[in-house]
């Protein structure tokens, strides 16, 4: 067909770039929002609280079960024909919730698998000597299992990025939905993708770069 | 040129409904479109253009109230307006018997017909009648995809329904033809550089109007768009908008 439209691409990309930081804050906040659910679903798990247990268990089984889109459009779409005042939540809101209990389901096996990682003698060393339970987790498992979870929680913070995408059918204008209307005004689709691809890529490989040095520092105390 | 009709056109809605601005000017209409849909909306350069938005901004002007656009993909427009997040979806909406139960409707401010598009020099198709066998793909949640399966060999067609890129999957080769209105059809053959073409006469008239919510605050609005959209009809701005868009009014019958 056509030969590649380069000044199309370079014309487009700082327009394309100047929706990249609401993608950047949906993930970030979702990401925040998604730890700190899973911290505690984790913990829960782990210690098998009743009752909150087995909520959690149906929690993750359903977030866990259906798709990201799906949830989507049922908290924006959905809850509002039965909850009016939910109406006033936005595309952006809706889009974070969404992120961070989809994703909260998913690490929360990776955080608890990683307590349950931790060696069952070191609670034991700990208990001994007279720390509580609350004092081992916090002391002795917890920052030996962030070690062992950062490289799974680094992979779904990427996926998180690459998820924030679905925002524009909830109306939410993010990188991917100004790629899309661009594209149709000048439909040259491999031009307009190709820099979204390209975007993408950038910044998930400067995410990578950053995991990799957050490793190097977590594994200094192992290093002889 | 188009600058210069639109600042033409404020200045005659301003001396028209000057009154009406002062009255009620923190009112807003909350349009949803999906930017998506050359002509009518879509995106240049960072800026949401297209007859759809020509029409809304008179409207608007004409009400003496503010206009707010709200791009979302097609298939979560209607959740949109449904949701009350928008006042009602301006992106060639047909009227159909279903929608008709559901929504509000304004008069009709484009008329148009259903069209074949084939990549060019693709000869097998010459019109609606010689889909029998062929893939052909339509948008998701338009109105195609039923008018093509109200068709008495539809069981025939090997209909693909797509969220968004139908040109592009034609054009490649990927399906035999798409069904979209002519307007916009020909409109992209002349304007994108995509091998395509036109197969046949348009097979079935459609009617485009803008739904409300079917409740009374949204009748209420329809009933007022209805109005403007009366009075730039009689002035000669619809028309005007389409010539500018299309060279030809499309807002008749």
């Amino acid at each position: 067909m056509n030969a590649l439209d380069i000044d199309y691409m370079l014309g487009l990309m700082p327009i394309l770039l100047s929706y990249l930081p609401l993608t950047l804050e949906m993930a970030a906040a979702g990401m925040v929002l998604a730890l700190i659910l899973a911290c505690l679903m984790a913990v829960v798990r782990v210690l098998k609280i009743p009752g909150l247990n087995a909520l959690t268990l149906l929690f993750i089984s359903f977030f866990r079960g259906t798709p990201l889109l799906v949830q989507l459009f049922l908290f924006y779409y959905g809850l509002p024909q039965l909850m009016s005042a939910l109406t006033q939540i936005n595309g952006v809101t809706a889009t974070i919730m969404g992120l961070t209990l989809h994703f909260s389901a998913y690490m929360a096996e990776s955080i608890r698998a990683a307590i349950v990682g931790i060696d069952r003698s070191q609670t034991d060393a700990a208990l001994s000597i007279g720390m509580t339970r609350g004092q081992t987790m916090r002391r002795v498992v917890l920052p030996q299992a962030t070690r062992v979870a950062v490289p799974t929680l680094m992979n779904y913070f990427i996926d998180m990025i690459k998820a924030t995408s679905l925002a524009f059918t909830l109306g939410v204008t993010e990188l991917m939905g100004a790629t899309q209307k661009e594209a149709a005004g000048s439909f040259l689709y491999f031009e307009a993708f190709i820099s979204v691809a390209l975007i993408y890529w950038g910044v998930v490989e400067l995410l990578a770069w950053l995991q990799r040095s957050l490793e190097t520092r977590l594994n200094k105390a192992y290093q002889r | 040129m188009r600058n210069m009709l639109r600042t033409a056109l404020l200045l005659a809605s301003l001396g028209v409904t000057g009154q009406a601005i002062a009255q009620d000017s923190d009112e807003t209409l909350k349009v949803g479109m999906s930017g998506g849909y050359f002509p009518f909306t879509f995106v240049e350069q960072d800026k949401l253009k297209g007859f759809e938005v020509d029409v809304m901004d008179a409207v608007a002007e004409r009400l003496g109230i503010d206009v707010e656009y709200a791009t979302a993909n097609f298939s979560g427009l209607f959740g949109m307006l449904g949701s009350g997040r928008i006042d009602t979806i301006a992106n060639q909406i047909t009227i159909t018997d279903e929608r008709q139960q559901k929504y509000a409707f304004t008069q009709p401010y484009v008329y148009d017909g259903a069209q074949v598009v084939v990549k060019r020099g693709n000869d097998d198709i010459a019109g609606v009648e010689d889909l029998r066998g062929k893939t052909v793909a339509v948008n998701l949640g338009s109105n195609y995809e039923q008018l093509l399966r109200e068709l008495p060999y539809s069981d025939e067609i090997d209909i693909r329904t797509y969220e968004s890129n139908i040109e592009q999957d034609t054009a490649l080769g990927r399906v035999d033809a798409f069904v979209m209105d002519r307007v916009s059809a020909s409109q992209v053959i002349k304007e994108k550089p995509l091998p395509l073409e036109l197969a046949g006469e348009p097979f079935s008239e459609i009617r485009n109007a803008l739904p409300f919510r079917d409740d009374e605050e949204g009748r209420k609005m329809r009933d007022r768009v209805d109005q403007a959209l009366n009075e730039l009809r009689e002035d000669g701005v619809l028309g005007k908008i389409s010539q500018e868009w299309f060279g030809s009014d499309i807002t008749q019958p």
